[in-house]
């Protein structure tokens, strides 16, 4: 097998021959306008911008489009591909939604360890006083990238149970555009790339890039305002996608109210993503013209008499939350959906008022986005404002509420058994609870004029997104891992795992809370002893390392049980969900026959239900 | 040993329960003031600011206690046993109760959302007996008053309305004593603001609280309240020093 027959390994040849082919680009205009030939910063953007084309051109996202133009034919090849190893099929283009919600999937959990890892380096730093290794320079780009390329895992590792699920669960043959699909895909690898590049240069506004600092400092920041937007474009066509698979290919007798619940939460998050992207790029955008370009969006220019014809930098801080707000519900609104998804599987009882958390999902859409100005109430801008943002950011907490009671109401009564995937889920809930709870002593403005960026955010956001993303995301690893190898998980490990990584989370959170409250002020390299906090970011970096070595635990479960793993069975859960009546792992073409919908998804205990049936070759 | 009873909708249940709620409340309660100190104590505004955080604590515990003791309760009672292949109990939902933890979160929202207005009007609200103008800057302070004084150090009297007026002359920072409470940002090319009345003599550190570049950690400066007397000999010392025509004040 030739190297170059791997997607991946054209993909990069791609992306070095694009990257030089835009420098040069870059430099030969330059040489024509008479401008002085070689700026790097110029050169680095222009050169970036062809690298992420070169890339998506090498590795074979184009083509078939291309092909679309001269007329010709391109069928859909199933299966691995007949004249290599059947792994390769996962390093290069490939249409089967499994296969590109795997690829999601590991790219994701990728990320999240290397964002661990940045995140490990600057706990390290901050386990006392003074500057110890890290340099403020290195510290601040550490900190910006940490928060950047966790972002970045997590709406991978949504594409992730979006794309492997949704299609499964709904009994779907694959995506509505499986071509799309693999683009929205493999427009993240290059982006990812060129994220890590930037590390190369530095940058250190933290991941809201806030003009006009992030006006003024290195290249890295071109890299990242790219890299951004480009996987904003993946979230896009990624969501779309989903919606219209999910409206126009369900089974006969799945009303939207019969739909796994999962799908519901995807579905909340896809109208998200799908309306609110928009916004950060443009913003990214308008950054990316203002340095190259010199276009006066967001910094401030005087006239001789001092009065402002330049920009405005709080239009920044609008364009940026009208999509970061939302966005923190695209990362935990699948979560909680997954949660919703395994209690009743686990309790063996229907998920309490299916309905009711259905619609929470979409109102905490809705309502998310009218909130982003909590993000600015120390920002100067008018008064009124933090008051109206203030009431409607406290309008979150109702629809859930909803979900965390119809949580307590599935598990009253059950037969609950506490397998890991429950334990996770179990954990998930502990944990939102805290990052939930402290959301609502940051709405009311007050409280936030002192709570504001201090490490009481830190500790709220931190809960909030491993309750909503990281419990449920590794609940979710673990209860359909079967469905994917066909083989089980080590119970041990993974109850090592959960018992390790939960209590330490706890800790963690509850430690950087008081840390805020005490002063201590987020995204600083070093701070004062005289605030009292050193034990407290002594306990928080201690927490920090079990939990990363819990994870670790967690991988080497997924690689040796894939080899010598007991044998799963078609369904070790005993679950009323489509994709767990096919066979383990699930096959090429997931259902034989297409299936229709009987009765109703959760109805556990109710003796002689039936959710859905396979139809026969005659019927339809 | 109580007997615990069979069915899940039975009242005792409930009693045990709402019992253990209010016991973990109070517990909870008093244990997260123990750990999340705040540090906002000496002026006027921090006041509405500490009233109004010990508030939400006290919400909180008690949402804590409910949902982790019903959760924690129905893992032990609920978990199934040796032996035991049964599935739950088949129960799909409840209007009444759906209804019910919706409205009364939204009666919550009411209450807070009015108590946060009075507890903001309090807190961004002072006179202007003294004017301070603060002009932060990649990575420092500098304090102007009206008279024309200008110093690296603010130094304020103790008692007395203060408003400060914020700006900056290159990136966005933010004015932060933490022990005043509030803090508000600076922005380049805006004019912002904040009140302080401080109520305790004494030294304090001002710090930025926006990452605004390579040293904002560092971005500090030395804010002394002290008593009447005090500052007047202090403002006296410094137009001589810097040899200003005294204008007002
Ligand atoms: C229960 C409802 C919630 C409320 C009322 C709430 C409220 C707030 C408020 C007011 C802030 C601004 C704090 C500040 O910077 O001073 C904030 C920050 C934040 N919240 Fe929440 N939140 C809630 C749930 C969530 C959820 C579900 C997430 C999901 C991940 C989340 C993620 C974040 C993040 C990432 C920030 C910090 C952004 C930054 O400054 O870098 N919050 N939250
Ligand atoms: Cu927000
Ligand atoms: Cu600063």
């Amino acid at each position: 097998m030739r190297l170059t027959s791997l997607g991946l390994v054209r993909g990069l040849i791609g992306y070095a021959v694009g990257l030089l082919l835009g420098m040069a680009v870059v430099v030969v205009s330059r040489l024509l306008m008479g401008m002085s030939v070689w700026e790097a910063e110029a050169a680095w953007v222009g050169g970036v911008f062809f690298a992420v084309i070169g890339f998506l051109g090498g590795v074979g996202a184009l083509s078939d489009w291309l092909k679309w133009t001269r007329g010709a034919e391109t069928p859909l090849l199933h299966g691995p591909p007949a004249d290599k190893p059947a792994w390769t099929r996962y390093f290069g283009v490939d249409y089967n939604h499994k296969v590109i919600g795997i690829q999601y999937g590991v790219t994701g959990l990728f990320l999240l360890l290397i964002g661990g890892s940045l995140a490990l380096v600057f706990r390290a730093e901050l386990a006392d006083s003074g500057i110890s290794f890290l340099q403020p320079g290195t510290y601040n780009t550490f900190l910006s990238m940490h928060a950047w390329v966790a972002l970045a895992a997590i709406l991978l590792g949504v594409g992730g149970m979006a794309n492997y699920l949704v299609p499964l669960m709904i009994g779907a043959a694959d995506m509505a555009f499986p071509r799309l699909n693999a683009f929205a895909y493999w427009i993240n690898v290059p982006a990812i790339l060129t994220l890590l590049l930037s590390m190369l240069f530095g940058w250190d506004s933290g991941w809201t890039a806030y003009p006009p600092l992030s006006l003024r400092g290195p290249v890295g920041y071109q890299l990242v305002f790219l890299s951004i937007f480009s996987i904003g474009l993946s979230s896009i066509l990624g969501s779309l996608n989903i919606i219209v698979t999910m409206l126009m290919m369900r089974p006969k007798g799945m009303s939207l109210f019969r739909m796994p619940i999962f799908c519901w939460a995807i579905l909340a998050t896809s109208l998200i993503q799908l309306t609110a992207t928009q916004l950060i790029g443009q913003a990214f955008l308008m950054l990316s013209f203002e340095r190259t370009l010199g276009m006066p969006f967001f910094n401030p220019l005087y006239n001789a008499a001092g009065e402002n014809i330049g920009g405005q930098p709080l239009l920044f801080q609008h364009l940026f939350w009208f999509y970061s707000h939302p966005a923190v519900y695209v990362f935990v609104l699948p979560g909680l959906g997954i949660i919703s998804e395994l209690l009743p599987v686990f309790s063996r009882k229907p998920l309490f008022g299916y309905r009711w958390v259905a619609l929470s999902s979409l109102a905490i859409a809705l309502v998310g986005f009218l909130v982003w100005g909590h993000h600015m109430f120390t920002s100067g801008y008018g008064e009124y404002l933090r008051v109206v943002f203030m009431i409607s950011t406290l309008l979150v907490a109702v629809p859930t509420g909803v979900k965390f009671f119809s949580w307590l109401g599935t598990l009253w009564g059950g037969r609950l058994t506490f397998p890991t995937p429950m334990l996770f889920t179990l954990g998930a809930i502990s944990v939102f609870l805290i990052g939930g709870l402290s959301g609502p002593i940051l709405a009311t403005t007050a409280t936030d004029l002192f709570l504001h960026d201090t490490y009481f955010v830190v500790g709220h956001f931190h809960a909030t997104i491993f309750g909503g993303f990281v419990f449920p995301f590794f609940a979710a690893i673990y209860y359909w891992y079967p469905k994917i190898t066909g083989r089980m998980y080590d119970e041990t490990m993974g109850k090592l795992h959960f018992w390790l990584m939960t209590p330490g989370f706890w800790l963690m959170s509850l430690a950087q809370m008081t840390a805020g409250t005490m002063g201590m002020r987020r995204r600083i390299a070093d701070y004062d002893p005289a605030l009292g906090v050193e034990n407290v970011h002594l306990l928080v970096t201690i927490a920090g390392f079990v939990i990363a070595f819990s994870i670790l635990i967690m991988i080497y479960n997924l690689f040796t049980s894939a080899e010598i793993g007991a044998t799963a069975g078609n369904n070790p859960w005993r679950s009323r969900s489509p994709e767990w009546q096919i066979p383990s792992p699930a096959p090429e073409h997931s259902y034989a026959r297409p299936i229709a919908v009987v009765g109703e998804p959760y109805d556990y205990g109710l003796a002689g239900s039936k959710y859905i049936a396979s139809m026969g070759a005659g019927d339809d | 040993m109580l007997k615990l009873p069979q069915s899940s909708t039975d009242r005792k249940h409930f009693v045990i329960v709402g019992a253990l709620v209010l016991v973990v409340t109070v517990l909870l309660g008093f244990a997260l003031l123990a750990i999340l100190p705040v540090k906002a104590q000496s002026s006027v505004q921090a006041e509405p600011i500490r009233w109004l955080f010990q508030l939400h604590i006290w919400l909180i515990a008690f949402l804590f206690a409910l949902v982790s003791v019903f959760m924690f309760y129905a893992l032990f009672v609920f978990r199934r046993r040796k032996h035991d292949t049964s599935e739950g109990e088949h129960f799909e939902g409840n209007t009444v109760l759906e209804i019910l933890w919706t409205v009364v979160p939204l009666v919550l929202v009411v209450i807070f959302s009015f108590i946060g207005l009075q507890t903001l009007q309090q807190t961004t609200s002072g006179g202007d007996d003294i004017r301070v103008e603060a002009v932060g800057f990649q990575w420092a302070w500098t304090f102007n008053y009206p008279n024309g004084v200008t110093s690296a150090e603010m130094v304020l009297p103790v008692n007395k309305p203060a408003l400060i007026s914020l700006t900056s002359t290159d990136v966005i920072h933010s004015f932060w004593v933490a022990e005043w409470g509030p803090k508000q940002d600076l922005v380049p090319g805006m004019r912002t603001q904040l009140h302080v009345t401080p109520t305790e003599v004494g030294e304090y550190k001002l710090n930025c609280a926006e990452l605004c570049g390579l040293t904002h950690w560092n971005m500090v400066a030395t804010v002394r309240v002290v008593p009447e007397a005090e500052y007047t000999a202090w403002m006296e010392q410094k137009i001589a020093e810097q040899n200003i025509e005294v204008v007002s004040r």
